[in-house]
């Protein structure tokens, strides 16, 4: 489903990632933890397609098409979904009206019809419930005064909303309580899926207890330094990353 | 008064008038038409009295003043409700005075028709616990407009006015405000959308009693070489404590030839008060883009919902429905391509 092979990204000249390889298949999660500055943001926004990320070498395909010539609006109608580490505030759009919004634009990029509000209300309600996403939060501008908590059910909300092939975590567990932990999880447990690939994207491996991962890839300077199992992020936790980033080199 | 107002004149620094139009033009103006339209209620229309109550105006006013023979006169008795429509069908120089008598409430509506050059000044008087909901929908044209209002509000009087411009090729919009009595309250918006053209909205309040209570919400969004101005001067005069006032004015500039100047100007001489205010021009934030695009949304209809976003609260001022919705639509039209 998606295969990244030896990548260089450039960030105002400075390469960030240096030869990163890694594929994931349909059906599978993999996670990749690394220590801050290890480039983990940079893949996430380089597969979103945010503009300032520049591609210096290698190739990124996606379900054998090449990603990189894809707008960040066109990933998005083909399922990629980023659910961000920082979720803008955006005063003036309400959180329902975004959703509506974005949910259409997807299936008419698809060539599907577009659903009426009475219809994303009914969508949006079958799913707000078991994120604890209260009809207060979806009536307030979008993130707007949202706590960090908030603002994460909110990104695993439209993920299970807009019902991605693949998608990309970054840094989702960052400053969740363990109860909002546990509650994050069980909404990106319940969509894995045979036909789903997920990318979690993490510091820590407490998240990893909650949602276990097919494979582990610990990213280190701009490349993968080490791959496992799930067993690799138990290591990691006791080990700590220097110690593993120099048995690679 | 013998010139036009200029740019070296530091109210219009930002509207140069003489260079606009022609001085030969403004002598010659005839008097301005309007059509007076009363939808609903107990509402009197007549001609202008001959002594008019007269309170501070901006530069234009005397000229249209003194060259208006006549204009409408709206008077809601007291404690009656009334709806009006006031529209000015020919330009020239104008003016009018809408009476509210205690206790009165009036939705007025005002339109204009472009013509190539207007000038009116308005009367408003609101009476002690009065209401005026005031909205002036402007049109896009190449005409100078100029409308001045002054507006008194008594005691427990509330005045809400908004103001939707689209630019002309110089529109100055222009509003003096007394809250005269303990308990007034004036409560102002207005949303400037602007590609190619100009617009100034000035506004000042004077807070000449103690506890009284001002807002002021105004946004701009300019494009290709457009201008936008909002200048408030918020005066709290001395003893005139319990005084609020709160002003926000925002730019949002969608093209590099387009220009937003923003001027809050606060005079306080009173001790006791509460005033805030908060201007900003900025342009569209890519990171808010970037967000939307990565849930699908295109290029185009991020840029589009954000400016509607930057927009929302100033319309939201307006209480009525139906009038917020035609600002809306008017709106929706000028950002239409």
């Amino acid at each position: 489903m998606l295969e990244i092979k030896d990548l260089h990204v450039a960030v105002d000249g400075k390469e960030i990632l240096k030869g990163l390889s890694l594929s994931i298949n349909a059906g599978e999660v993999h996670a990749i933890m690394g220590p801050n500055g290890s480039g983990k943001s940079t893949l996430s926004y380089v597969l979103a397609g945010r503009a300032g990320y520049e591609i210096t070498q290698g190739s990124i395909a996606y379900k054998g098409e090449d990603l990189t010539a894809m707008t960040p609006d066109a990933r998005s109608a083909k399922g990629i979904f980023l659910a961000m580490q920082y979720p803008v505030e955006i005063p003036g759009v309400t959180t329902m009206t975004f959703l509506k919004t974005a949910l259409n634009a997807q299936r008419r990029a698809r060539g599907e019809t577009e659903v009426d509000a009475l219809g994303v209300l009914k969508l949006v309600r079958a799913k707000a419930s078991a994120l604890n996403v209260t009809e207060e939060m979806l009536k307030r501008p979008l993130n707007v005064g949202f706590s960090g908590g908030e603002k994460k059910r909110l990104e695993i909300l439209q993920m299970a909303l807009f019902e991605p092939k693949l998608a990309i975590l970054d840094e989702t567990d960052s400053g969740l309580d363990i109860d909002a932990l546990k509650l994050v999880a069980e909404g990106v447990n319940a969509l894995r899926a045979p036909d789903r690939g997920m990318l979690v994207i993490t510091h820590y491996q407490r998240l990893l207890a909650f949602i276990v991962p097919d494979r582990v890839h610990v990213l280190s300077g701009g490349r993968i330094v080490a791959e496992g199992g799930k067993e690799l992020a138990l290591e990691l936790e006791a080990k700590g990353y220097a110690h593993l980033a120099k048995d690679a080199a | 008064m013998n010139a036009l107002p200029h740019r070296r004149i530091e109210d219009w620094k930002y509207s140069d008038l003489r260079s606009a139009v022609d001085a030969d033009v403004v002598a010659a103006a005839p008097t301005a038409a309007w059509s007076v339209a009363s939808s609903s209620g107990v509402v009197e229309i007549a001609d202008l009295p001959a002594i008019m109550p007269r309170g501070e105006h901006g530069a234009m006013a005397e000229l249209a003043v003194s060259h208006a023979k006549t204009g409408p006169y709206v008077r809601v008795v007291k404690g009656a409700r009334g709806a009006v429509h006031l529209h000015l069908t020919e330009g020239g120089h104008g003016r009018a005075l809408i009476v509210l008598d205690d206790d009165a409430s009036l939705t007025l509506q005002e339109t204009v028709q472009a013509s190539d050059f207007s000038n009116v000044a308005v009367e408003i008087v609101v009476g002690k616990n009065a209401r005026l909901d005031h909205v002036r929908l402007g049109t896009r044209s190449d005409a100078v407009q100029v409308a001045d209002y002054s507006v008194r509000v008594a005691e427990g009087g509330i005045y809400r006015a908004h103001f939707a411009n689209f630019g002309d090729k110089l529109s100055r919009t222009e509003l003096h405000i007394a809250l005269d009595g303990e308990g007034a309250r004036a409560h102002l918006s207005g949303v400037s959308v602007l590609n190619d053209r100009h617009a100034d909205v000035t506004t000042h309040v004077d807070h000449a009693t103690g506890n009284t209570q001002s807002t002021q919400i105004f946004k701009n969004v300019a494009n290709g070489h457009s201008r936008g101005v909002y200048q408030g001067k918020v005066t709290v005069r001395p003893g005139a404590n319990g005084s609020d006032s709160r002003q926000t004015a925002k730019g949002l500039l969608l093209s590099e030839g387009a220009e937003i100047d923003l001027k809050p100007e606060l005079e306080i001489l009173a001790d006791d008060v509460k005033c805030a205010h908060g201007a900003a021009v900025g342009d569209l934030d890519e990171e808010s883009i970037f967000y939307l695009r990565s849930r699908g949304v295109s290029e185009s209809e991020a840029r589009s919902l954000l400016i509607r976003a930057f927009l929302e609260d100033g319309v939201a001022e307006i209480e009525d429905e139906a009038i917020r919705a035609s600002v809306w639509q008017a709106v929706e039209a000028a950002l239409t391509p």
